[in-house]
């Protein structure tokens, strides 16, 4: 759960990120591309929230299951509720909600990886 | 704010509160609707004895966060209207709030949103509401 993979979902949502904020600040709306990339972390997260649960039951560990689950699910709502808000804007508002979505995974990631350590919650 | 009852229909469409920039301005209130919400979730009900106060605080400031979204989401005249409710309290909470915490801070030992003004939140709580009033007058 703490492994590499979280790591390349961090790194893939940052470099998302940094496209999408010089995007916005270049003043384009969001294009077909930039959902596609939404697209592709949401697949990323679905890996990671299928994988952490699975570890989670094959694990007599105690942490916080609930909570763990929960941030799991938080990060899978991101990318579309982004998508849904950000189709149809025709400014670059749009973008920067899709920059936003991108900027939250890592720190959403990061939680699961501390609730899954049991440092919080 | 509210227009007098009396008033005749407006003769001018006010714009839409939930476009253009407003679209980035409810992304983030829906950011702290949901991060308010489900954070109040599992406080009442793990630990709501604890400290009832902040934990009481912390679901109205989610309910306030959650009115402001849809309603600046919607945009039409009611919404409107309830919108600048809601933000006039999200303003007036994390200023008494924030003030309170600072002040006596034995009471407000665990955090809600709003507790020394939003330092949790990088004070995005403080400014939201500041921006989001400002952007209701700006699309009147």
């Amino acid at each position: 759960m703490t492994g590499t993979y979280a790591t390349v979902i961090t790194v893939v949502a940052l470099l998302l990120a940094g496209w999408a904020l010089i995007a916005a600040a270049m003043n384009r709306r969001p294009t077909l591309l930039l959902f596609a990339g939404a697209v592709l972390l949401e697949a990323l997260l679905l890996v990671f929230a299928v994988g952490g649960v699975v570890q989670m039951t094959g694990s007599d560990r105690h942490f916080a299951r609930a909570e763990f689950v929960g941030y799991l699910l938080g990060c899978l709502a991101i990318p579309p509720l982004a998508f849904y808000w950000a189709r149809g804007e025709r400014s670059r508002s749009g973008t920067l909600v899709i920059a936003l979505a991108f900027l939250i995974t890592p720190v959403m990631v990061l939680r699961v990886q501390q609730v899954w350590a049991g440092t919080v919650g | 704010m509210a227009d007098p009852v009396v008033d005749p229909r407006p003769r001018h469409t006010p714009a839409p509160t939930g476009q253009g920039f407003g679209r980035f301005l409810v992304a983030i209130y829906g950011l702290f609707a949901i991060a308010a919400t489900s954070r109040s979730a599992v406080q009442l009900a793990t630990e709501f004895n604890k400290a009832p106060l902040a934990y009481l605080l912390s679901a109205f400031a989610a309910v306030v966060y959650i009115v402001a979204t849809v309603s600046l989401a919607r945009g039409d005249a009611t919404s409107r209207r309830l919108a600048t409710w809601a933000i006039s309290i999200e303003l007036a909470g994390v200023l008494i709030v924030g003030a309170a915490s600072v002040l006596s801070p034995s009471v407000f030992q665990h955090p809600t949103v709003w507790t020394g003004f939003g330092s949790g939140y990088g004070f995005v709580p403080l400014l939201l509401p500041f921006v989001g009033l400002w952007w209701l007058r700006h699309t009147r």
